[in-house]
């Protein structure tokens, strides 16, 4: 059953993922947004299938949520005709398509023909479960990581500031 | 360990936190109806103080400890890799302060400072998490700094290049890293060694290998990843161009040096001619003389020192190169050795550059002619470092050249057999002496237009680039300052 449904959340994400960057019916920007609203959704399925549920539900609220209504917003605000009337490129698909199934066909042989390799007990820490182990190893094991990560937003802060504000002179 | 523990032993980190929201504070609360040249001053001066505290503060607590599972880790080599970086930082915001190229000078001393934590991190982490972390760090702040120039289109275009570029880089590694992740089930150097050791080559490892080079390939730098860098170093402005040049070179080689060494101990192959064994040594082997050949025949066609620079620094990432390959003590010590003159070198003529560009408006040849009449001493400095680029003894690139050469053919496991490509730097770096010496031509023998400025440089500015050029002197006429100490370190790390 979980081995069904981790395949149908898998599939589901890579197929919006692609409707997202290229969808054949479709260019307006608005149904691409949408489409990554179903890839959130279905990556929060997959962190599901791992007992990460505090990780699931966070992914639903804030990026299948509020990321996507300031997406929306910016979208509509911003004039996006001339991108709706573009047509995807031939030759684009094809060579994506051939990168695609190289490294399609080098998972499948790795996964078919080599004997597998099973990583001999992972020495990550459990994170199944809610929020409690969570904030638990992140303020033990990956408290360094998760400073760097608020200073790494710092930096983006100051720069979107910077660059987008206009220059008086 | 406590949390008190992990604040002390990452304390010139924090130090450098503190400074950096302490320039912004006082820029925009304190100095903001100052002119821009005070704010400059006193944001520079600020950075400086918290640079020299971070480097006090290493100096006098002798630490020696690697926690949380590897992701950080202070020893006499990160202490030493921090203390250049620190340096190197200095030197870049000095350079920086005459120059008009933005007004939110706060801003820019903070990004600075912020791009060196991230370096400092990198270089002292042994785990894949910390590294990429880190690595993002200080790729996302120098993208902003290449764009700080709002009056000029081209560096915003620099700016773009780079940061899409380095977004692609980015994602390889990351898959990279997750694939050795997913191998190894750990994500501590040492422990994924030990993990792939004794495991024979199969398709996922290579791919894990192949993308985890090409993402700090492009950091480095080297050919085929390289396009990116004449556009940036070209676009940007010029402090940050240095900045991208120096400082953010020492730490990707030296991390790029340790993910392979240590990471990879089990799969090096072998990149000895008609012996080639696959691994990650040929894969290096070749991007170091694509990078090597390539770089230098680019040189020969450019027209702006920028480009010209940039060029060059794809050739030097080509050697460069040759000291990760050679994969022993004496690799290391060599390899940084080499990007740490490199850095003061490359420094120091991007601040000529900058100079001269002030003056006339651009960096193309003609608009250094006749600079040895304007600015003797500025030209001097010139003379120096593009000769320590080429290799001429007694400066310090000759002998960073030397002793990479001699690492790499002496290493004993693989018996001469990257004489090859030393033979092949050796003539390359033959064809470089070609561009250095146009560009001292330009300074020296052609004669200034009539139209040409009569402005003199700053005392101030004189006196850092001519800091520099002395420290490329002393450097090359005393090497041992340096690589003793480099390699009594790296045998206290424990690299080999």
């Amino acid at each position: 059953m979980q081995d069904v449904l981790f395949y149908c959340f898998a599939a589901l994400t890579i197929l919006c993922g692609f409707m997202v960057v290229a969808n054949p019916w479709s260019r307006n920007p608005v149904t691409s947004a949408m489409f990554l609203v179903l890839t959130i959704v279905s990556l929060a399925g997959l962190f599901t299938l791992l007992h990460a549920f505090f990780l699931a539900a966070v992914q639903v609220l804030v990026y299948a949520g509020a990321v996507m209504v300031l997406f929306l917003f910016v979208i509509m605000l911003l004039d996006l005709k001339e991108e709706a009337r573009r047509k995807i490129r031939g030759f684009g698909m094809i060579s994506g398509g051939i990168a695609v199934a190289a490294v399609f066909g080098i998972i499948f042989k790795t996964l078919v023909f080599d004997t597998p390799r099973l990583s001999a007990g992972l020495s990550a820490p459990n994170l199944e479960g809610v929020t409690k182990p969570l904030g638990e190893t992140l303020f033990t094991r990956y408290l360094l990581p998760f400073e760097i990560l608020s200073v790494l937003l710092l930096v983006a802060m100051v720069g979107v500031i910077l660059l987008s504000k206009r220059d008086l002179r | 360990m406590n949390y008190f523990e992990l604040l002390t032993l990452a304390m010139p980190e924090t130090i450098l936190v503190i400074a950096a929201l302490a320039v912004l504070a006082a820029d925009l609360l304190v100095m903001r109806e100052e002119p821009v040249r005070h704010r400059f001053v006193v944001a520079a001066a600020i950075s400086c103080v918290g640079c020299c505290a971070g480097l006090f503060w290493m100096f006098n607590i002798e630490q020696h400890a690697s926690v949380l599972n590897g992701m950080l880790v202070v020893d006499p080599l990160t202490r030493l890799m921090k203390a250049a970086l620190l340096a190197l930082t200095v030197f870049t915001v000095l350079v920086s302060v005459e120059r008009d190229f933005t007004a939110h000078v706060g801003e820019y001393c903070a990004l600075i400072l912020l791009a060196t934590i991230g370096m400092m991190f990198l270089v002292s982490s042994e785990e894949l998490l910390m590294i990429f972390l880190s690595l993002e760090l200080t790729s996302l702040s120098l993208y902003i700094l290449a764009a700080f120039n709002k009056r000029e289109l081209k560096s915003a275009e620099a700016a773009l290049k780079y940061f899409l570029f380095g977004g692609t880089a980015a994602a390889f590694a990351l898959y990279g890293l997750s694939l050795i992740y997913g191998l190894s089930g750990a994500t501590n150097l040492r422990e994924i060694a030990k993990a792939l050791s004794g495991q024979a080559l199969d398709p996922l490892l290579i791919c894990a290998i192949v993308m985890t080079v090409i993402g700090f390939g492009f950091k480095v730098a080297a050919v085929p990843f390289h396009l990116w860098a004449p556009d940036a170093y070209q676009g940007a402005p010029t402090p940050s161009a240095a900045f991208i040049a120096s400082g953010s070179k020492v730490a990707s080689f030296f991390i790029f040096a340790k993910v392979m060494m240590l990471g990879f101990a089990g799969v090096e192959g072998s990149a000895v001619w008609r012996g080639m064994i696959s691994g990650w040594v040929p894969a290096i082997a070749l991007l170091a003389a694509l990078s090597m050949i390539f770089g230098n025949l680019a040189a020969i066609a450019q027209k702006n020192v920028k480009r010209l620079l940039a060029y060059s620094a794809i050739a030097h990432a080509g050697y460069a190169l040759l000291g990760v390959l050679t994969d022993n003590a004496q690799g290391v010590a060599s390899l940084v050795y080499y990007v740490i003159t490199y850095a003061l070198t490359v420094l120091g003529a991007f601040g000529v550059v900058a100079v001269v560009e002030e003056f006339s408006g651009d960096s193309q040849f003609g608009n250094f002619a006749g600079l040895a009449r304007r600015a003797p001493c500025l030209a001097f400095c010139m003379m120096i470092f593009m000769l320590s680029l080429a290799g001429i003894p007694p400066l310090a690139g000759f002998f960073g050249k030397f002793y990479l050469f001699a690492a790499a053919v002496g290493s004993e496991s693989t018996n001469l057999g990257l004489l090859w490509l030393v033979i092949l730097a050796v003539a390359m770096s033959a064809v470089s002496l070609y561009y250095y010496l146009q560009v001292l031509k330009q300074i020296y023998v052609a004669e200034a237009p009539a139209s040409a400025s009569t402005a003199r440089p700053s005392l101030f500015t004189q006196g850092v680039v001519a800091v520099l050029a002395a420290a490329v002197v002393v450097l090359g006429c005393a090497p041992n300052l340096l690589l003793g100490r480099l390699l009594e370190a790296i045998k206290v790390a424990g690299l080999y």
